[in-house]
């Protein structure tokens, strides 16, 4: 039998269910709260709380998302806090942080893989339910056996027929990864919890969307890149920036875009050349932030942008942007792929 | 200029911060350093975080919302996901009081 506990906001009046082994933060979101979130994996810290009255579990009393001064403070990571009683925490919110789409789970039957580079590949699944999700958001998805979920960003549309397309990059000695691409075969199952992530497409924005994405960052901007053909352009054509290290890690991208109506440019940049077959590469190379100025024909802040990647590439790329083009921040969004 | 009085200096102990809110300035931080009194904007430059909440340590501020770091003395942003300074005030104790030039 599954139980609920019954979780209050300190300084509110709202309250929520949540169910036996759900964390607070999804129960939280699941419920329409704006829980103040980011990574969903314990990294990035925006989901810390005061437990105020009640007791939870730790899934993961490692997580870097907290310092160790504030789990001496008693903090905790909402992503991470089970709870096995009642609870008041005191967490922030923002309706920004409430998922249009109320995240949900599914077991989601394997339906095929296809490699796009030598290391990632499109992993496709389908589920009873439609597939609900904002372009740009991800889900965590579970495989059997390993007691421990990721975050994978959709790279396809919503769609009623249940069809879920990710782009997963094999992680060497990865937990999660090394399953999906040495274990998983096309039949098998696997759970699907979603969506989740803030860093969706601002459908009713009207200035030129930008992706920029490194490695297995590919996934969100390429839904983004797709559904940009949904919007009313305003006669700015999306463009996409991807960083690799090598030519055979770039994805033949306009293919990937094949059977979608959008028309973007996309410029690939690689960081490291290789002597044999570099001879004819024709894209840039250096780091993916160096060319968003060359690139673009808009005014840098003008433009709204999604980004997805190694935390180092956003870094790089908000600290040009903002630091040294004056972006306001609010006209970024990005997921930091820890 | 004109000197602005913001509090006393035996309101803040070393090694802790004051959040004020003048009039037709921005909330501010007084932070005492070792004795020694620097004043930046209150509102973290990342989020709308209270530095004041923030622990302190090594002439370092830590937002409490995404643990950017900020140097007290110059406001400058040290780590992401701050990318911008925190302003900083021209700061003077005078008669036990702190304040800013403004
Ligand atoms: C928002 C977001 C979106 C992402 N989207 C994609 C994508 O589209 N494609 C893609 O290829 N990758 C994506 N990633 C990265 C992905 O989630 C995994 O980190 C990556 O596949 C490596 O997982 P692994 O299990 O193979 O490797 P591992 O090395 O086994 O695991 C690495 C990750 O697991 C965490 N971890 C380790 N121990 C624990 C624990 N006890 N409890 C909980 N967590 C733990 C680590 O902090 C680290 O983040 C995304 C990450 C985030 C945060
Ligand atoms: S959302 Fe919990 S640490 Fe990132
Ligand atoms: S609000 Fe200060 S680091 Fe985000």
């Amino acid at each position: 039998m599954t139980s609920q506990f019954q979780i209050s906001l300190s300084g509110s009046d709202a309250s929520y269910a949540c169910d036996d082994g759900d964390t607070l933060l999804r129960a939280g979101l699941r419920h329409g709260l704006g829980l103040a979130y980011e990574c969903n994996v314990g990294a990035c810290g925006s989901c810390k709380f005061d437990l105020i009255e009640g007791e939870v579990d730790d899934l993961f009393p490692a997580a870097p998302g907290l310092r160790p001064k504030e789990r001496e403070r008693g903090k905790r990571l909402a992503c991470q806090c089970v709870p096995r009683s009642d609870c008041t925490i005191k967490i922030r919110s923002g309706a920004e942080y409430a998922s249009a789409v109320r995240p949900g789970r599914a077991t989601a039957r394997c339906t095929g893989r296809v490699a796009v580079t030598p290391d990632m590949s499109i992993f496709t699944f389908s589920t009873g339910r439609p597939a609900a999700f904002l372009a740009g958001q991800y889900a965590m998805l579970t495989v059997p056996g390993v007691g421990q979920n990721r975050a994978y960003s959709m790279s396809n549309l919503a769609n009623p027929n249940g069809d879920w397309e990710f782009i997963i990059r094999r992680v060497p000695g990865g937990q999660v990864s090394s399953h999906l691409f040495d274990t998983l075969k096309p039949g098998d199952s696997i759970e699907i919890d979603g969506p989740y992530g803030v860093a969706y497409l601002r459908r009713d924005i009207p200035r030129r969307i930008v992706g920029i994405a490194g490695g297995s960052g590919l996934a969100p901007v390429m839904s983004i890149m797709k559904d940009s053909a949904s919007l009313p352009t305003a006669g700015s054509t999306p463009v996409m920036l991807f960083g690799g290290r090598t030519p055979k890690d770039i994805p033949d991208v306009p293919k990937l875009l094949e059977g979608s109506a959008a028309a973007i440019e996309f410029y690939p940049v690689i960081s490291a050349p290789e002597p044999d077959g570099s001879a004819d590469w024709s894209g840039d190379t250096g780091f993916v932030h160096e060319f968003i100025e060359h690139r673009l024909s808009t005014p840098l802040a003008e433009c709204e942008y999604y980004l997805a990647g190694p935390p180092p590439m956003i870094e790089s790329v908000v600290r040009l942007l903002v630091a040294e083009h004056k972006v306001p921040a609010s006209q970024i969004h990005f997921d930091r792929f820890f | 200029m004109a000197f602005l009085h913001l509090c006393k200096t035996d309101e803040i102990e070393p090694g802790s911060s004051l959040r004020v809110e003048p009039d037709k300035l921005p909330p501010l931080a007084v932070f005492n350093v070792d004795g020694e009194f620097f004043v930046i904007n209150d509102t973290c430059s990342h989020g709308d975080a209270s530095l004041c909440d923030g622990e302190i340590e090594n002439g370092e501020v830590e937002c409490p919302w995404h643990n950017a770091k900020f140097c007290i003395k110059s406001g400058k942003a040290l780590t992401f996901p701050a990318v911008e300074a925190q302003k900083t005030y021209l700061t003077r104790v005078v008669d036990g009081c702190v304040g800013i030039e403004v």
